[in-house]
C-alpha cells in the first residue's frame, strides 16, 4: 500500500510522459449479444488503468488517447459473459474491435460501479452487491425505478423508504439510511435528507446498482445503511427518439363493505425523448407526463417531468457531461386510512381504502430538480482525475385540514478525485468533497449543514497470501460537519475489504468491515410542527448527534453447478450507535415527540440467493433473514420498529422468442414492532405479492403487460397506510 | 432449478391461504377493548368536530390527569351523525373506573389541560346498579367488554370542571 502511494505521488509529479502523449490512437467498436442485439451500458476498457467507457444506446463506444501497442481490451454488462480481446493499435491510427457476448444469467456482477467508485471488469466486489439491468426495467414496465429496485433480495420499500437489510426502517420521510446517487452525484434531499424515486424520468435510466452494505468509507453520510446508483442512458451517435405510453386500471376493493367508489380508478401517461450526436458531442431531451386516479380514496396524482443529458468531448482525454432533470408533482395526500367514526365506515372498525375526515383535504405540490456537470480527463493510462458539482433543489408545499406548511432546499456539491494505477493489478483512489445544504421552511425554519471530506482508498493483489486473483481494499473517509456555521464535528469511516477466488470457476470468498455514519438532517434537527397521524407537537432538537455504525460482511459465491445454478450468500453484522429515533417525553407543557439519538441497535442476518437457469427459463430466488435488536438504556432490549424478520423473494422469466413471460413474487413476514405503537392504528400483515408480467417486441415496438399484486392482496407497511391494489398496466414503446 | 420450481407452487398456496387485511366489525372478533352502542341526543352543535369514546383506569381527579391518563392517548372518533352509533375502542386488558364520549370543538389539540377548553363529557357508562354513578367495565385478556351502551346528550355537555379540579395538584 506504501508503494501505490508513493507511486501515486510520482505519477502525479510527472503527469503526462511526453513519449506516451506522441504515440496514441482510437479504440471503437460495438458490443452485440449473441443475437445480434445492441448492448447498451456496457462497460469497455483496458482493465487496471484509466482507459474505460460505456456503450451508448447503439451498443457503440469510443476509446481515445490509448497507447500504441498490444491492447488487451475487455468488455463486459449485466446478464452476459464478460469477454476480453486483443487489438493493435498503432500510435496515431484508430482500430475497430467488436464484441459479441455470450447470455449468461449465471454471472453475478460482471461490471460494478458502486463498490469502489472506480469499474470493476469481473473482479469480486468486497461487499454485497446487486444490480437492476436494462432489461429488468424494461420487462418489469416501472414508472420510477424505485418499483425495480423493490424486487431485488434483501430490499424492501416502505412508504418509499428503502431498506437495505433492514437499515433505515420507517422514519416518516425524516431521512434516509441509503445514499441515492445519479451518474455518481449524491442526490438526498437537502432538507429532509430521503429520496425523491421520481427525479429521473424511468425511460432516462440504465442500471441501478446497490451497494448492500457501509460505504461511507468512499461515500460519507447517508451511506451507513448502503447505496444505490442509479446510471443514465449515454447519448448515442445519429438521431434518436423514443416514444412511451402506458395505460392501466386499478382493480376494486376485494370486500364490497369497502367500496368507495363507483367506477375503476385509472392512471396513464407518456414521455418522448429525442436525441442527436456524434462521436464528440450529444445531448438528449426527455419530457413527460402522467396521471393516476389512486387505487384508495382521495390519492390521485399529477406528474409530469423533464430531463435532459449532454455529452461532449473537448479533447482526446477530456470529456465533460452536463445533466438535469426536473419533475412537478401535485397530489392528494391520504394521510391515514380511516377508522371508526371518521368517515363512512359502514359498520366496520376501519376502511383502509377510506381516507378519515382529517385527511381528505390535504395535497402536496412538489417540485423537485437538479443540474450536474462533471469532467474526467484521462493524462495517462496510469492516472486521470474526475471533478463534479452538482444542484440539487427541492420545493414541497403540505396544504393540511387547518394549516399549511412549505420547505425551500439546496444541495450544492462538489468533488474532486484522482485516480492512479501504478500498475495493472493495483489502484489508488484519493478525493475531496465538499456539499452545502440549505432550507427556508415554516417547519424546519431556515438553516444550512456544511460537509467537507476527504477520502482515498487503495485497491491491489494479495499476491503473498492467497492465488488466482485475491484483491484487498482498503479506505477511509473523514467528514467535518458545521450547522449554521458552528464548530466542526469530524467523523472517520474506515473500511478494509477483500475478494478471494476459490478455484478457477468463478467462486469467491468475500469479507469486508467497515465504519458508516449519517449526519442528521436540517429537518430531524429543527421540525417543529404537529404531527397530524398522531395530533402531537413534534419539537426541535439542534443537538443530535451523526449515527455511527460498524458494519461486517462474509459473503461468498460459487461456480455454477451443472452449468444451471449459482447461489450467491453473506452474513451481516451491524452495531450501531446513537441511532436517531422519535422519542415521547413529557414536558410541563404536556407530551411531545422529539428525535432523540437514544438507541443502539444490532442488525444481524443471512442473505442468500439461488440462481438458476435452464434453456429458456431464469428464476432467482432469494432469501433474508433479519435479528435485529433495539437497546435503550432503562427500557428492556427489543426488536427494531418495520424489521420484517423474514423476507423470500422469487423470480421467474420464460423466452419466447420475441415475447418474455414473467413473475415475481416478495413475500415479508409481520414486522414484531412499530414505531409509537399505542399511539397509530397497530395493524399490520405479512406481505405476499405476485406480479405477472409479458413483453413482446417487433422492430422498433415493443409492448409490456404489468400486473401488478396479480392476487389483489390487501396489505399495508407502515401504520394506517394501505399498499396497492391489484394493478393492471399496458405500456408501448417505439424507439427510433 | 428444482427448488425454485417447488418454491413457486408452496408461496402461491401460503399466499392463497390467506393473511392481508380483512373486513371487521366494529365489536369483532379480533378486537381487545370495549365496544357497544351509542345513542344520540339533542341538537348537534355547529361547532362540532368530532365525537370520541375514552376511558381511565382510576377516576381523573385534576385536568392534568385528565389528559395525561386517558385510553387511548390518542382517540378516534364516533359517527354521530345518526341517531345511534357502534363503537369499539381498543384497550389494554384491565378494569377501567369510567369509559366515557368528550364531545370536541373545531380547534387542534395540544394534548395538555388547555385543551379542555375543548372537551366536553358528553355521556358515560353508567352501573346498571346505580345509574347515577359511572360504571366499571372489565377488559378481559385477548377479547371485548361488549354491551358497553351508553347516551349522548349533545343539549348538556358538561366542562371538565363539574368532574375534576382544573388546577395543579
Amino acid at each position: 500500500m506504501h508503494r501505490a502511494l508513493a507511486t501515486l505521488v510520482c505519477i502525479g509529479a510527472s503527469i503526462a510522459p511526453l513519449g506516451w502523449v506522441a504515440a496514441q490512437g482510437v479504440l471503437r467498436g460495438t458490443v452485440r449479444s449473441a443475437s445480434g442485439t445492441s448492448i447498451s451500458g456496457a462497460m469497455v476498457g483496458i482493465a487496471g488503468s484509466t482507459l474505460y467507457t460505456q456503450t451508448d444506446g447503439d451498443g457503440r463506444y469510443r476509446l481515445s488517447a490509448v497507447p500504441s501497442g498490444e491492447i488487451r481490451l475487455r468488455a463486459a454488462a449485466i446478464g452476459y459473459s464478460p469477454a476480453a480481446t486483443v487489438v493493435t493499435l498503432a500510435g496515431g491510427d484508430s482500430a475497430t474491435a467488436d464484441f459479441t457476448l455470450e447470455p449468461s444469467p449465471l454471472e453475478l456482477t460482471p461490471v460494478d460501479v458502486v463498490s469502489t467508485k472506480l469499474p470493476q471488469f469481473g473482479d469480486h466486489p468486497a461487499t454485497s452487491v446487486a444490480q437492476v439491468s436494462p432489461d429488468e426495467i424494461d420487462r418489469r414496465a416501472v414508472n420510477t425505478i424505485d418499483e425495480a429496485v423493490d424486487k431485488e433480495p434483501g430490499i424492501q420499500f416502505l412508504n418509499g423508504q428503502i431498506n437495505i437489510r433492514g437499515s433505515t426502517g420507517y422514519v416518516q420521510g425524516l431521512n434516509s439510511r441509503v445514499l441515492f446517487l445519479v451518474d455518481g452525484v449524491p442526490m438526498n434531499q437537502g432538507d429532509r435528507g430521503g429520496i425523491n424515486w421520481d427525479l429521473v424520468p424511468v425511460d432516462h435510466i440504465e442500471r441501478a446498482d446497490i451497494l448492500k452494505g457501509a460505504g461511507s468509507s468512499l461515500y460519507g453520510s447517508a451511506a451507513l445503511g448502503g447505496v444505490v446508483n442509479v446510471t443514465t442512458r449515454d447519448v448515442p451517435a445519429g438521431l434518436h427518439a423514443r416514444v412511451r405510453l402506458t395505460g392501466g386500471i386499478f382493480t376494486d376493493p376485494p370486500h364490497p363493505v369497502w367500496g368507495f367508489r363507483d367506477k375503476p380508478g385509472l392512471q396513464g401517461g407518456g414521455d418522448g425523448m429525442i436525441s442527436y450526436g456524434t462521436e464528440i458531442f450529444g445531448a438528449s431531451v426527455t419530457g413527460g407526463a402522467r396521471h393516476s386516479d389512486g387505487y384508495r380514496e382521495h390519492d390521485s396524482q399529477n406528474h409530469w417531468q423533464m430531463a435532459a443529458k449532454s455529452r461532449w468531448q473537448t479533447s482526446p482525454k477530456t470529456r465533460v457531461d452536463v445533466s438535469g432533470a426536473w419533475a412537478d408533482d401535485r397530489y392528494d395526500t391520504p394521510l391515514s386510512w380511516c377508522t371508526q367514526g371518521e368517515c363512512d365506515d359502514m359498520g366496520q372498525a376501519y376502511q383502509p381504502f377510506k381516507v378519515d375526515t382529517g385527511g381528505r383535504a390535504p395535497w402536496t405540490h412538489s417540485r423537485k430538480g437538479y443540474v450536474a456537470a462533471q469532467a474526467r480527463t484521462v493524462v495517462s493510462e496510469r492516472f486521470a482525475w474526475h471533478a463534479r458539482a452538482s444542484w440539487f433543489r427541492t420545493d414541497f408545499f403540505d396544504q393540511r385540514r387547518d394549516t399549511s406548511e412549505f420547505g425551500i432546499s439546496n444541495r450544492f456539491g462538489a468533488e474532486v478525485r484522482v485516480e492512479a494505477h501504478p500498475d495493472s493489478t493495483r489502484s489508488v483512489l484519493v478525493g475531496g468533497e465538499a456539499t452545502f445544504s440549505d432550507v427556508t421552511s415554516d417547519v424546519f425554519q431556515n438553516h444550512s449543514q456544511s460537509e467537507y471530506s476527504a477520502y482515498a482508498e487503495v485497491e491491489q493483489p494479495l499476491s503473498r497470501l492467497a492465488r488466482g486473483s485475491a484483491r484487498l481494499k482498503a479506505g477511509a473517509r473523514i467528514d467535518f460537519l458545521a450547522v449554521d456555521g458552528g464548530s466542526l464535528t469530524a467523523v472517520v469511516s474506515p473500511r478494509l475489504g477483500g475478494s478471494f477466488p476459490v478455484g478457477s470457476h468463478g467462486a469467491a470468498v468475500r469479507a469486508s468491515v467497515g465504519r458508516g455514519f449519517r449526519a442528521p438532517s436540517l429537518a430531524e434537527r429543527f421540525v417543529d410542527l404537529v404531527a397530524p397521524e398522531f395530533g402531537l407537537r413534534v419539537v426541535p432538537n439542534p443537538g443530535l448527534r451523526p449515527e455511527t455504525a460498524w458494519s461486517f460482511e462474509l459473503g461468498g459465491r460459487s461456480a455454477p453447478s451443472l452449468g444451471i445454478m449459482r447461489v450467491d450468500g453473506a452474513l451481516f453484522w451491524t452495531e450501531a450507535r446513537d441511532l436517531i429515533e422519535p422519542t415521547l417525553i413529557v414536558t410541563p407543557g404536556g407530551p411531545v415527540i422529539q428525535l432523540q439519538n437514544v438507541a443502539e441497535a444490532r442488525i444481524a442476518g443471512v442473505d442468500a440467493t439461488l440462481l438458476a437457469a435452464i434453456d429458456r427459463l431464469t428464476t432467482s430466488l432469494s432469501y433474508t433473514y433479519l435479528h435485529t435488536q433495539r437497546r435503550v438504556p432503562g427500557s428492556a432490549n427489543a426488536p427494531l420498529a418495520y424489521r420484517p424478520g423474514h423476507q423470500v423473494k422469487l423470480s421467474a422469466d420464460y423466452s419466447l422468442g420475441r415475447a418474455n413471460l414473467g413473475a415475481d413474487f416478495r413475500h415479508a413476514s409481520r414486522p414484531e414492532r412499530i414505531e409509537l405503537e399505542g399511539f397509530v392504528d397497530p395493524r399490520r400483515v405479512p406481505m405476499n405479492v405476485l406480479d405477472l408480467r409479458a413483453q413482446w417486441t417487433r422492430g422498433p415496438l415493443e409492448l409490456r403487460l404489468l400486473l401488478a399484486n396479480a392476487l389483489n392482496y390487501v396489505y399495508n407497511l407502515v401504520p394506517q397506510t394501505l399498499a396497492p391494489v391489484r394493478t393492471t398496466t399496458l405500456t408501448a414503446v417505439w424507439s427510433h | 432449478m428444482r427448488s425454485g420450481s417447488l418454491a413457486w407452487p408452496l408461496l402461491l398456496a401460503a399466499t392463497a391461504c390467506g393473511g392481508g387485511l380483512q373486513p371487521e366489525p366494529i365489536c369483532g372478533a379480533s378486537l381487545i377493548g370495549v365496544c357497544g352502542t351509542i345513542r344520540f341526543r339533542g341538537t348537534i352543535p355547529d361547532s362540532t368536530d368530532n365525537v370520541f369514546v375514552a376511558a381511565y383506569a382510576s377516576f381523573p381527579l385534576t385536568c392534568t390527569e385528565l389528559i395525561a391518563n386517558r385510553q387511548p392517548f390518542i382517540p378516534g372518533s364516533v359517527s354521530y351523525t345518526d341517531s345511534v352509533a357502534d363503537y369499539s375502542v381498543a384497550l389494554q386488558p384491565r378494569t377501567y373506573a369510567w369509559v366515557l364520549a368528550v364531545w370536541k370543538k373545531v380547534g387542534t389539540l395540544t394534548l395538555t389541560p388547555a385543551d379542555t377548553a375543548l372537551l366536553r363529557v358528553a355521556g358515560y357508562y353508567r352501573n346498571p346498579a346505580d345509574s347515577t354513578q359511572p360504571g366499571v367495565v372489565t377488559v378481559p385478556d385477548g377479547s371485548a367488554a361488549s354491551d358497553i351502551d351508553f347516551r349522548v346528550e349533545f343539549d348538556s355537555l358538561r366542562p371538565a370542571t363539574d368532574f375534576v379540579t382544573c388546577t395543579a395538584r
